[in-house]
Formats: structure tokens, C-alpha cells, sequence
């Protein structure tokens, strides 16, 4: 898609890239490693995340996660990455004692609660790879990072307001993950597994942590199950939570780095 | 061992005349030059991004480009095309002063269905925050989602285009 080119090598490489339902934006500190070879880096990110995009998506019928939502194929014969996601979603419905479970609802296997983080944080991990000094990718309000923006600096990333459009609810850096869920999505990664319906009680959730598709899993978790949910993040090592409810009471693990 | 505690002072609703964060992967999509530090959000900037975004199928005029303040003389404003974004479509205008976003509004928004609408009027004040405060530098990003993004991208981008902005 669009791509402005800075010409000193301090300023950012910046991209945006419409892929998943969603836009993902780059913001790419080349450092050490040549713009033409950062500007390749940023176009192999994006081809992951198409790819991933192909192989996932719930709203082709004919990817092949569909098929294998359907029955029409096995586990076996997906590509290798389905076997890693799922690996994951069962790692992230053990680590948030089942509020993210991928397989509660009917319909077939769902990972798409933690297929977005996990292909952005893919993304990123191609910036980190070919050698960038500092990267940004926002995958629609899920953040992966490496590096430092600037000297000094770090990561800052805005968690928009619940229900303040023109505000933010808070500042947190980020050191490699941030994902945000709320009532005011939609889909089925935000139903209760436990009762089957809406989640309710829940206008934010954020967790921070080493790897967004862990990060994203779990904000999905906390966005269903709210305090209990809040509880087994806090136990996951490396990840913080932060939760805000629908009467705007707020309450966190104790280690999310707010910066105001 | 971490322990859940209940704050009330962390959700501040910091509005974003203090914040104007910067929003660095917008600058890609919106085209603002990078080379020189943008300015602060002026006045008009968080005034006009306050404006209710559910008004529904008004009269824009899609890729038309007119004048938009007396005073002063050099802002201009464009509407985008109406672009359909899964849940409905939406049509975004900006007004820009020089080269530096001054407002953005959406003047065109017709929602599939009415959870649709409630998503929308969350989600697209987000966006034009992002819009507006990627003209200066204080974080790097949001964090929530908006389903909107991409028919809201792609409408900006035409009325920059419009514009001559990039």
C-alpha cells in the first residue's frame, strides 16, 4: 500500500498494509541495516501476514481453516503453522484457566483470538530478523515492538477510552507486546465460554508482555472473564493485565508500566 | 507473587489536547511530511475531532474539494469516496491548513446493522484521533481495535489525494 521514505536514515520508515480485516502499520528505525534492505524486510512482514490472513481467516469459506472448521479436512493436512496456532490456543486457554478457548464454541475450532497477534507479532519478529534497528507494527490496536524509538526512549502506546472516543484511558510502554480487547468489538472470540453469551461487565482489557499472540489471547480472556480472568493473568510469567469495567472501576496485575 | 489491585486514579480520560500523541504508522497512510517536526495540534485540530460521527448518509460529495474557512484563507477541505468496510460504508472529509490536518469528519456512514453502528460510534472518533495526532510525538500508537479502519483509511487517503498532499 503506501509507503513514505524518509531520506536521513534516523527517521522511520513508515508503512501501512490492509490485510486481515484490519490495517496494520509499520513503523520501522532501519538503524544499521541498509533502507532498500528495511523497505524488503517490511514487504516479507507483510507477505506473513497475508499468508496468515489466507490460511486463517473464519470469513473465507474456503481457507483452510474453514475447511477444517467444516470437517472437510484434518488436522494433518493443514499447512505446519495451524498445528503451531492451535499449539498456542492451547496454551493460552490452560494459562488463563479457560476464559480463551478457542474450542467452546460451536461452529469448530476459532483461533482467531490469537491468530492476529500471532501473525503480527511474526510481522515484527521479520523486521527483528533482517537486522532493523527498532520496529512498531500496530495490527489494529495490537502492538508488537522491538527496540527503542529513540535514544533513551521507549515504546509508548495509547489504550484508548471505553467509552471516551476522544480520549485515552491511559499510557503504557511497550517493551514487545500490547493487546487491547473491549465490549465494543464484536465477534465470537467475546462470548462467555462459560454461559455462551455476550461478555458483559468488561469495557477494556490489556495485557502487556513478551509475545502479542499470547498478549492478544489473553486480553480476549480477561475481556470475557473480567476480575476472575484478571486473576490468572497476573500468574502467567512475563504478562500484565489491566482491565477496565463496565462502571469504570480499574484494576491491573501490579506490573503494567503506565507512563502517566 | 503479583497481586490484582483496584485502582480509580488511572483512568483519567486524558483528552487528547494534552496528549496529541503521535500515531507514526497514520504518517505512512496520511503522506504528512516527516522531515520537519510537526507542530502542536492547534485549536482547531481536537475542537473538530469532537464532532458526533453517527450522522448518517448526509449530502457529501465525494472527491469534491472547496474552500473551507473564510479566515485566513488557506484551509481546504475534501471529502473521500464512499468505501464499504464489511460492516457498512463510510466517506471521511478532512480540512487541512498548509500541509497539517486540521479536522477530520466523517460525513457519510451507513451501517449494516445496528450493532454495527455502535462499533462505528466507537471506533471512528479513534480513528480520527489517530488522524489528527499523528501530527506530533508523544506515543507511538493506540492499542484497541476498530473494525472500521480500512474502508476510513482508504476514504482519508482519496481526499489527501484530492488535496495534493502527498
Amino acid at each position: 500500500m503506501t509507503a513514505v521514505m524518509t531520506q536521513a536514515a534516523a527517521l522511520p520508515l513508515a508503512h501501512t498494509e490492509h490485510v486481515m480485516g484490519t490495517t496494520v502499520s509499520f513503523t520501522v528505525l532501519a538503524g544499521d541495516l541498509p533502507v532498500p534492505a528495511a523497505r524488503a524486510a517490511v514487504q516479507r512482514a507483510c507477505a506473513v501476514l497475508h499468508e496468515a490472513d489466507a490460511v486463517f481467516s473464519t470469513w473465507d469459506p474456503r481457507s483452510p481453516v474453514s475447511r477444517l472448521r467444516r470437517g472437510e479436512a484434518t488436522l494433518a493436512m493443514m499447512p505446519a503453522d495451524v498445528a503451531e496456532v492451535l499449539a498456542l490456543c492451547r496454551l493460552a486457554k490452560a494459562a488463563s484457566r479457560g476464559w480463551f478457548d478457542p474450542w467452546a464454541l460451536p461452529g469448530g475450532v476459532d483461533p482467531t483470538g490469537l491468530v492476529k497477534g500471532w501473525a503480527v507479532q511474526r510481522a515484527a519478529d521479520v523486521l527483528r530478523q533482517a537486522g532493523a534497528a527498532a520496529a512498531l507494527v500496530n495490527g489494529g490496536g495490537d502492538l508488537a515492538a522491538f527496540g527503542a524509538p529513540a535514544a533513551g526512549q521507549r515504546w509508548r502506546a495509547g489504550i484508548r477510552h471505553p467509552w471516551r472516543p476522544d480520549a485515552l484511558a491511559c499510557i503504557v510502554a511497550v517493551r514487545a507486546a500490547v493487546a487491547t480487547s473491549g465490549s465494543y468489538e464484536r465477534g465470537a472470540h467475546l462470548i462467555d465460554p462459560a454461559t455462551g453469551r455476550p461478555a458483559g461487565g468488561v469495557a477494556s482489557a490489556t495485557v502487556t508482555g513478551p509475545s502479542l499472540a499470547l498478549a492478544d489471547a489473553l486480553a480476549t480472556a480477561l475481556a470475557a472473564g473480567g476480575d476472575q480472568a484478571l486473576a490468572a493473568v497476573g500468574l502467567v510469567a512475563g504478562y500484565e493485565g489491566y482491565l477496565i469495567r463496565a462502571d469504570g472501576s480499574e484494576a491491573d496485575t501490579g506490573g503494567v508500566e503506565f507512563v502517566s | 507473587m503479583k497481586t490484582a489491585q483496584t485502582k480509580t486514579a488511572r483512568l483519567k480520560q486524558v483528552p487528547l489536547l494534552v496528549i496529541t500523541g503521535a500515531v507514526a504508522g497514520f504518517g505512512g497512510v496520511i503522506g504528512l511530511p516527516s522531515r520537519a517536526p510537526a507542530p502542536r495540534i492547534g485549536a482547531a485540530g481536537p475542537a473538530a475531532a469532537t464532532e458526533p460521527a453517527t450522522g448518517s448518509s448526509r449530502a457529501a460529495q465525494p472527491g469534491a474539494s472547496s474552500p473551507a474557512a473564510p479566515t485566513g484563507g488557506r484551509a481546504r477541505s475534501a471529502t473521500g469516496p464512499v468505501e464499504n468496510f464489511g460492516y457498512g460504508s463510510i466517506a471521511v472529509r478532512i480540512t487541512v491548513v498548509g500541509n497539517r490536518i486540521t479536522a477530520v469528519t466523517v460525513p457519510v456512514l451507513n451501517p449494516l446493522e445496528p450493532q454495527s453502528q455502535l462499533i462505528c460510534e466507537q471506533a471512528i472518533p479513534i480513528l480520527r484521533s489517530e488522524v489528527l495526532s499523528a501530527q506530533s510525538v508523544q506515543i507511538n500508537g493506540v492499542s484497541g481495535a476498530s473494525y472500521t479502519s480500512e474502508g476510513y483509511v482508504k476514504s482519508l487517503q482519496a481526499a489527501l489525494d484530492t488535496l495534493h498532499l502527498q
